[in-house]
């Protein structure tokens, strides 16, 4: 009788779930009000005519049929996309790592500490900075590429490397280069400097060194890194068109332009909010589909550790 | 390590006191009242003010700066203001300098912030109308002018102040009413070198065949004939080229009548005919004038500077490198004032084309283009006191001004204070530099107009993808494609907004099917293409 008394109204556990229940119902509202919402309400806009002070209009599928039918720009900024984001996976898979493994494999502490700084340094520089930058040193008349080619006696080559349809897309590509300044680093440092020291030896003793080691050993132990980065480029390549902006306004034409760009253009230029809202639902649709792809069939180092 | 302290501490201060600074408020700068002049000083204080009216009069006319940085600073509408100011002491006028950028547009008239009088060119406005941001103006305009004295011009109707009716009628927008009052115009002429043509031993051409040879035989002596921008060509270019080829079938095609435009436009197609035409094959592959229209354009850009899309194109024909340059007649008040300029320079206007030119050509003078410099609107803000312009008491107070600086004397001050723009209202005399632009004026007005046309996203096309056909990065098979397809998506954007009336205009096609029988390359669609 004095246990029943003593007993609770709630169970411990219930009420340390409802306690954490409770902490963590704050940041959920907050993600569905400023994150989930608005992708609901860009969905279900993309169906009306809209426009800010304008009145919203149901149109059905119209915008999107659009899109995929007489929007003569959709499919150039689809394949520029598709370029931009390959060439960065390509870049950014590649480059980074050899750069970590170069620095992994520097034995003193201390340079290593220093090359991770010097690598690290260019996030700190704003994104706008760099394509302001890059902009000023590809531009057409006084740019220094253009000022140095024509100082090594090669100034037929000096064009306006942006303003060029035949040399603007891979001008944009380029913005970056080497391509090893930044955060990749850093991830592919942290998986190398990860591997477990018994697989290092195992390795050694079994006379797998350089180049060999590097891509039997390393790579495969660094596999979630590279998935990360992977998920993370493509994300970026999809959705990314803010240094387009900047640099080339998705022209000369549509040649640099992408669907993220002419998303922007639509709502902010063309005062077309539901036509926007189309292509920007389309595009969570793309980017939603690549990563369940990339989560299907690219395995982590952990996933293939646990398949053998 | 108290220093280390000290020091750390001390720079934490430092980097927030500086981003404190950095992010404090600082009073709006853009806005000028009207009184901060010195010289002129404001009758009426803040407790008398019922109506504090904000204006944007443009760059050109903004009081205290010097266009160009050219003379001495604007102080017209100061005094035009501090006039109206006397004579309503319970209005109060600002100075406002406000972006004309679409983003800015949008969020200040979407919360009926913006500036009372805008000035923008009023294409930008059109996609907004329906959204009731800016006021009509036509019952204003048929009314009189109340400071006009009668038996002038304004006193039976506004209207009747404006000297150029037709480019100020043509203004109207797609549902018929009237947003602006263009305050004055801006026209384009070619500039010419008239040293370099006397060196080349040429003379102003009287049709276009031989403005081709004139411009054979500077680029043969070493010089580029001529100095244009791609927008050039998607602005001016398409609309004066396409009168010129088109002109002898407008009575076939020109299906609508304006009852009160025609007069002043005739001829004149507006978007809901061109849509219509559209669909009948006109603008597309099968419309031979079409692709002439565009091979014309290219054989002219070829006689242009390499770089149309980034180049500094006053530049080289300043250096004397360039024989001629096409632009707007705001360049004179900057060449009249440059001391480096050694050569003497005058100016043209595009030559017709000939049936040698084109089988086309109909042989008329080369139209005009013209616009205003200074286009006002009324926004949303000028009601905001009823939220209905019919029955707000600050949108009379705020047309009463603009009534009132329209006012031959008050107008005066205000435009010929230096010769920039030409002046809108009879009775004010255009001063010398502009004389030969106001001449090019009294042409005939264009018959169409394509930038704007339709919408924002059929013009940024029509920009972008020009440029590569001019530039030979596609072939004008694929420029009439993407054009094609450009219409398309416009003629469904727009039929989806404005639903025109096609069922009226297939009448008076089938009506006017007599008259067309006579005239060359009509298009025809193959069946199942439609």
């Amino acid at each position: 009788m004095a246990d029943k008394k003593n007993k609770p109204f709630i169970s411990y556990k219930l009420s340390a779930a409802l306690v954490c229940y409770s902490i963590v119902i704050i940041p959920v509202a907050l993600l569905g009000l400023f994150t989930y919402l608005p992708v609901f309400w860009a969905f279900q806009k993309s169906f009306f005519e809209f426009e800010i002070g304008g009145v919203s209009r149901f149109v059905g599928l119209s915008h999107y049929v659009e899109y995929f039918t007489t929007d003569p720009t959709t499919y150039i900024s689809l394949a520029n996309m598709a370029f931009f984001t390959f060439f960065a996976v390509a870049v950014r898979l590649s480059l980074p790592l050899i750069v970590a493994k170069l620095i992994h494999s520097i034995h003193s502490e201390r340079w290593r500490h220093f090359y991770r700084i010097l690598f690290l340094v260019p996030i700190v520089v704003p994104g706008v900075a760099v394509m302001l930058i890059w902009g000023g040193m590809i531009y057409s008349s006084q740019g220094f590429i253009n000022e140095f080619l024509r100082l090594i006696g090669l100034g037929d080559l000096a064009c306006g490397w942006l303003t060029n349809p035949g040399t603007a897309l891979i001008a944009v590509a380029m913005v970056g280069f080497p391509f090893i300044g930044g955060f990749e680093v850093l991830i592919y440092y942290a998986g190398l400097s990860g591997i477990p020291e018994s697989v290092n030896e195992a390795a050694l003793l079994e006379g797998c060194v350089g180049i060999r080691k590097f891509f039997l050993i390393d790579i495969p132990m660094v596999l979630s890194q590279l998935k990360l980065i992977l998920i993370l480029t493509v994300i970026a390549g999809v959705q990314g068109f803010e240094g387009l902006i900047i640099l080339t306004g998705g022209g000369p034409g549509y040649r640099t332009s992408v669907p993220g760009l002419m998303m922007y253009f639509n709502a902010f230029s063309f005062q077309r909010f539901g036509y926007a809202c189309a292509v920007g639902v389309f595009l969570f649709a793309l980017i939603f589909t690549l990563t369940i792809i990339n989560f299907k069939y690219f395995k982590s180092a952990e996933e293939v550790q646990a398949t053998n | 390590m108290i220093f280390r302290k000290i020091f750390k501490y001390t720079s934490l201060a430092f980097v927030l006191s500086l981003g404190t600074y950095l992010m404090w408020p600082v009073p709006e700068k853009g806005y000028v009242s009207a009184d901060t002049d010195e010289n002129i000083s404001s009758t009426c204080t803040p407790v008398d003010v019922k109506y504090n009216i904000r204006f944007v009069p443009g760059g050109y006319y903004f009081p205290g700066i010097a266009p160009a940085g050219i003379g001495k600073p604007n102080k017209g509408f100061y005094e035009v203001v501090a006039a109206y100011e006397k004579l309503h002491p319970d209005t109060k006028i600002t100075f406002c300098d406000a972006m004309a950028r679409r983003e800015y547009l949008v969020t200040q008239l979407s919360s009926s912030k913006a500036p009372d009088i805008l000035n923008v060119n009023v294409e930008d406005v059109w996609p907004d109308i329906q959204k009731h941001w800016y006021a009509p103006l036509d019952d204003y305009l048929d009314a009189p002018n109340p400071y006009i004295p009668s038996g002038q011009p304004g006193s039976v109707q506004w209207w009747d102040m404006f000297k150029f009716q037709a480019i100020s009628r043509g203004k109207l927008a797609p549902n018929g009413k009237m947003y602006c009052i263009s305050y004055d115009m801006i026209e384009t002429a070619i500039y010419y070198n008239k040293d370099i043509f006397k060196k080349v031993g040429v003379g102003i051409p009287k049709d276009w065949d031989e403005y081709e040879e004139t411009m054979t035989k500077i680029r043969e002596a070493g010089y580029i004939p001529i100095q244009t921008v791609v927008g050039i060509y998607a602005d001016w270019g398409i609309d004066l080229f396409l009168d010129q080829l088109y002109y002898n079938i407008l009575p076939g095609i020109d299906l609508v009548k304006d009852p009160v435009r025609e007069k002043y436009l005739q001829g004149y197609l507006d978007w809901d005919e061109v849509c219509f035409l559209f669909k009948k094959g006109f603008f597309t592959r099968y419309d031979l004038r079409y692709r002439e229209l565009w091979k014309l354009i290219k054989r002219f850009r070829d006689f242009s500077n390499k770089d149309i899309a980034t180049e500094d194109m006053i530049r080289a024909f300043v250096r004397g490198d360039a024989a001629m340059i096409w632009t707007a007649n705001l360049v004179s008040y900057r060449f009249d004032a440059d001391k480096d300029i050694d050569f003497e320079w005058d100016v043209f206007y595009l030559p017709k084309f000939t049936t040698n030119t084109s089988k086309y050509a109909a042989g008329v003078p080369m139209c005009v283009i013209g616009g205003s410099g200074a286009q006002f609107e009324i926004s949303n803000s000028a009601f905001s006191d009823t939220g209905d312009p019919k029955t707000s008491e600050r949108i009379k107070r705020i047309v009463d001004f603009m009534q009132f600086i329209t006012v031959p004397d008050q107008y005066r001050k205000v435009i010929n204070e230096r010769p920039l723009l030409i002046p809108n209202i009879k009775g004010v005399k255009t001063l010398p530099l502009l004389k030969p632009f106001e001449e090019i004026l009294q042409r005939r007005y264009t018959t169409t107009k394509w930038t704007y046309t339709f919408d924002l996203k059929f013009t940024d096309i029509l920009q972008r993808m020009l440029l590569l056909y001019l530039d030979e990065y596609i072939s004008l098979d694929e420029w009439i494609e993407w054009q094609e397809k450009n219409l398309e998506g416009a003629y469904v954007r727009y039929t989806r907004k404005k639903h025109p009336d096609f069922e009226a205009m297939e009448k008076e096609w089938q009506r006017l099917a007599p008259i067309r029988k006579d005239y060359i390359d009509m298009p025809i669609i193959p069946k199942g293409e439609n």
